[in-house]
């Protein structure tokens, strides 16, 4: 969180972008919800939505990119799968913050404790 | 927002906790993480004073940051914005809390509207209500 700490991040970032992206759209969430039940193919997760197979598969490979979801091709079937390393790549970002506090809090201690053991 | 929420029990009464928390000379002897030194500190405690802390990281780059007291409340409360300068756009907030039990107290530190105008967006739009469903996936990774 404090800049250097930044820096190590810089070449992610750009991918941080593309995950945060991709998940910025409802639809979006929905599918990888789906998917995080189990993988399937687009045919299946475009049933329950009221919108075209196309723009099921727009979705798709918005999620790709941000490489939320693995796709494999086999023949015309395509079979989709949750891929949850980015977001753990998110939730390492937001770790940083815990681990400043927990850090700045270990210091306030022994700088307190220390002092009156004096 | 993301909200985080860190706590640790010291053994030492508010007070203290609370003078080391807001007196420069005090500040500069333990601010920061490991490896982190607070090398300098200006605090005009006060609703609306300003704070500024200099953290010296390990590569001897000086980052410092700064905010406004909201909330005052010796010596169990305090409340202050929190921004990284030169000014990003938006600010943070830090809920300090001193709860104190005996001998010791616990410290609650709240930070809020953590980083960045994705995540801003992405509060704007519903998708941390998302990602608790998505953890029990990542956790059995």
């Amino acid at each position: 969180m404090l800049s250097s700490e930044k820096q190590d991040l810089s070449e992610g970032e750009g991918q941080l972008d593309l995950v945060f992206r991709a998940l910025g759209d409802p639809t979006r969430r929905a599918l990888l919800a789906r998917l995080a039940e189990r993988p399937a193919m687009v045919t299946e997760l475009a049933q329950p939505f009221a919108i075209s197979l196309p723009a099921v598969s727009r979705h798709i490979r918005v999620l790709e990119r941000a490489g939320l979801v693995a796709r494999t091709v086999d023949g015309r079937v395509h079979h989709c799968s949750l891929s949850a390393t980015p977001l753990k790549d998110v939730e390492k970002w937001l770790h940083q913050y815990r681990r400043f506090w927990e850090g700045t809090l270990e210091s306030l201690a022994r700088y307190v404790e220390d002092d009156s053991e004096k | 927002m993301v909200t985080l929420v860190v706590r640790r029990t010291i053994r030492a009464k508010a007070e203290r906790l609370f003078a080391a928390w807001t007196v420069p000379a005090q500040l500069k002897r333990w601010w920061g993480p490991q490896g982190v030194k607070c090398i300098d500190a200006e605090v005009d405690l006060r609703l609306g004073g300003h704070y500024r802390i200099a953290n010296q990281l390990p590569d001897e780059k000086i980052v410092w940051v700064t905010g406004e007291f909201e909330v005052i409340e010796a010596p169990r409360k305090l409340v202050y914005t929190w921004r990284i300068e030169p000014e990003t756009e938006s600010s943070e907030r830090v809920t300090v809390q001193f709860e104190e039990s005996g001998n010791d107290t616990e410290v609650i530190v709240t930070h809020e509207r953590i980083a960045s105008e994705e995540l801003r967006k992405m509060h704007e739009q519903g998708w941390f209500g998302c990602l608790e469903g998505l953890a029990k996936f990542v956790e059995g990774e």
